[in-house]
């Protein structure tokens, strides 16, 4: 049981590491792909705007200025499986900085994801993004 | 005119403390300018009254070595590559350097009062003038800068010409150098007071034109052609008008502005800027601030604008770097033609709250109140209750990007030290280590972070999963640690998921915390709203059973 609880643990940083690199490539390079990686049902929630199912947020996202993330904190915990609908899902947190289109500062960002098993493909089951200001 | 050729260039380790000059050798050192480089050492004793200026030596190099191609250093030569016998009468000559900078050296000038040897040598150039920038003595010597190649070859011809009470001649060398500074508190207060007063909040403009002239600062090296000196006069600016919109750098002798570069970063509003009359040689190294959004551009008076055959060409390649410019050189410009794209990087406004269903409100304010009070209360062991037998929590913490404030308040040793950032973190083994697991875990590890203060009002709050069997709940604020010293306020991004338990409460089973230093943005707002939340009963059970939802969210996956 520890050994499966342990191989659950790597394998939710090593999802980690792999999503984040595919998932920032494509809402940088190749958004009008991005929404393929969100459950159909999948929930944005940016800066406080939810957006909710796949086609809406492909739909948000395009509209964004282009973009450039830079990772810099990543972290990622598994989450116990009877949770999501007895599918595998992992809770994913990333930070770094973004800077958007014509303008070059570097806006420091916290971004967190579940991320589930549907077929064999992980997808988005919700994405938090924030930029770090304040909020009052 | 001295008998053995040109003073500046030939002068021996031991001239300055022997008025004989006759003796000849073939000792001589090729000195040359190079900015950066400090190879004072080498120099021998009676030198280091010179080392207060970037010197490098290349090695001594005998008079029949002069003409040599290696003759000319990058940073501009001292003098005259004309021919010289070593014997035979010579010209004297001083060649400008790219560095408009020169240092006059009296030998033995310390033996007579400054305000003697300074109407001496003011009476001899009359009517020129020149102001004496950063007049110290150095040993016996005596030293002071010049900012105009005109004067300090008209000082350099004043060698040997004034006869001083004592009897002796006064010498006088003239080097192409720039006096060394080290930027301190008391003169970036200097700085500041300046800059106060050539400050004008109506037009939020900031005038700098010929700075190091400026009477308040005549004791001090103050060029802003130095990087040091540029960038502390940026960070000023930055702290004390951040607003400002128009800066005037006009006539400073800038010539390498690669380090205004920070200028975009640190004076987002910065409209219009003025650089006329500078050194600057290429329209390239303009470069550095193209994100800067002028509409107003002054570059008359720099090489880079002489490169330029076509005027049209020249206005049209500035364009390019600053679209949105509308008068160049003091001439408004015709409307460029663009292309209708979307330029306009808006962003959607950010919110401060969602709510994937609006039933969860209650439990999400219950649920923080409650274990905000406990977690910022005196012990975090009651947070025991919370958390669910199998909970796993952990912490990743990173410094901000370009953080240029230097205060150890800001230093995150004690989050970095437990930090889970699994791109730093590569070892499964401790992967699996920092994952804190099972809530006794969890609570010693929560327990043993620093005592704060939650701004919750301040904190923006998504309930991203509201179902009856699970929620997850993120939070982004900031909070101030209570017990440490300087009370520094750190930023925190923070995800919660929480699941029903046995006895019909609630229990957090995941927890994810990231922590940061505050923006200064974040500073100024912090904790500004009431804290009713601080009122709130503290010592009340923890994660209380709250209601049940009763409705079920469409986000519920199958």
């Amino acid at each position: 049981m520890a050994e499966v609880i342990a191989k659950n643990i790597d394998n939710a940083c090593e999802t980690a590491e792999e999503f984040t690199k595919i998932f920032y490539k494509q809402v940088d390079n190749n958004r009008h792909l991005s929404s393929k990686l969100y459950l159909d049902t999948g929930l944005l929630v940016w800066n406080g705007n939810g957006i909710n199912g796949s086609d809406k947020i492909q739909k948000f996202l395009m509209d964004l200025p282009a973009s450039n993330h830079v990772l810099k904190t990543l972290d990622a915990q598994p989450i116990s499986e009877n949770l999501v609908s007895n599918k595998l899902s992992y809770l994913i947190q990333a930070c770094g900085d973004v800077s958007y289109q014509n303008d070059d500062t570097k806006k420091p960002f916290q971004q967190t994801f579940v991320i589930v098993a549907v077929d064999g493909k992980w997808k988005i089951a919700s994405d938090c993004f924030r930029l770090q200001v304040p909020y009052s | 005119m001295p008998k053995n050729g040109s003073r500046i260039r030939n002068f021996k380790n031991s001239e300055h403390f022997e008025h004989d000059d006759r003796t000849h050798s073939g000792n001589t050192r090729r000195v040359s300018f190079k900015p950066g480089t400090h190879k004072g050492k080498k120099w021998n004793k009676p030198m280091m009254l010179l080392d207060d200026a970037d010197i490098d030596m290349t090695g001594s190099v005998g008079p029949h070595m002069r003409h040599k191609g290696s003759f000319r250093g990058r940073g501009g030569r001292l003098i005259s590559p004309a021919p010289m016998s070593g014997r035979g009468p010579m010209r004297k000559r001083l060649n400008p350097g790219s560095l408009p900078w020169y240092q006059i050296i009296i030998p033995y000038g310390a033996k007579h009062p400054k305000d003697v040897i300074l109407r001496s040598l003011l009476s001899f150039v009359s009517p020129d003038v020149f102001i004496p920038h950063y007049y110290k003595t150095n040993g016996n010597a005596a030293v002071f800068y010049v900012d105009e190649f005109k004067l300090a070859e008209k000082l350099l011809h004043a060698d040997r010409k004034i006869v001083m009470s004592d009897g002796f001649k006064l010498m006088i060398i003239v080097r192409n150098a720039v006096p060394n500074v080290v930027v301190d508190a008391d003169m970036k207060e200097k700085m500041k007071l300046t800059m106060a007063k050539r400050y004008n909040p109506a037009t939020k403009a900031l005038d700098l034109t010929k700075f190091h002239a400026d009477p308040d600062l005549t004791e001090i090296f103050c060029a802003l052609f130095r990087p040091v000196i540029m960038l502390a006069a940026i960070d000023i600016i930055a702290e004390n008008i951040p607003d400002l919109e128009a800066l005037n750098l006009n006539d400073n002798k800038l010539h390498g502005i690669d380090h205004l570069k920070a200028l975009p970063n640190k004076l987002r509003n910065l409209k219009i800027l003025y650089l006329g009359d500078n050194r600057i040689p290429f329209l390239g190294s303009l470069d550095s601030m193209k994100s800067l959004p002028l509409v107003e551009l002054y570059l008359k008076g720099n090489p880079l604008v002489n490169r330029f055959q076509d005027h049209e060409i020249y206005i049209s390649d500035v364009r390019k770097k600053f679209p949105k410019l509308v008068k160049l050189d003091g001439v408004e410009l015709p409307p460029a033609i663009g292309f209708d794209v979307q330029d306009n990087c808006a962003l959607p406004p950010r919110q401060q709250s969602f709510l994937v269903d609006p039933a969860g409100q209650n439990l999400v304010r219950e649920f923080l109140t409650q274990y905000y009070a406990i977690y910022d209360g005196e012990s975090r062991q009651q947070l025991l209750e919370a958390y669910h037998e199998h909970a796993t929590m952990s912490l990743a913490a990173n410094y901000l990007t370009n953080d240029s404030r230097n205060s150890p308040t800001l230093r995150l040793n004690s989050y970095i030290s437990n930090s889970r950032n699994i791109i730093r973190i590569t070892e499964r083994e401790s992967r699996r280590r920092y994952l804190r697991a099972g809530k006794l875990q969890v609570v010693s590890f929560l327990s043993d972070l620093p005592k704060t203060t939650h701004d919750l009002m301040g904190c923006a709050v998504d309930l991203l999963v509201f179902t009856p069997s699970m929620i997850v709940l993120t939070m982004n604020g900031l909070y101030k640690e209570t017990t440490t010293n300087g009370n520094p306020m750190r930023s925190f991004h923070r995800t919660f998921v929480i699941v029903p338990n046995a006895g019909g409460g609630f229990c957090i089973i995941n927890d994810m915390l990231y922590v940061t230093n505050t923006t200064k943005e974040q500073e100024e707002k912090a904790f500004a709203a009431a804290l009713p939340v601080e009122a709130a009963p503290a010592p009340a059970p923890p994660a209380a059973p709250p209601p049940r939802p009763r409705r079920k969210t469409p986000r519920r996956r199958r």
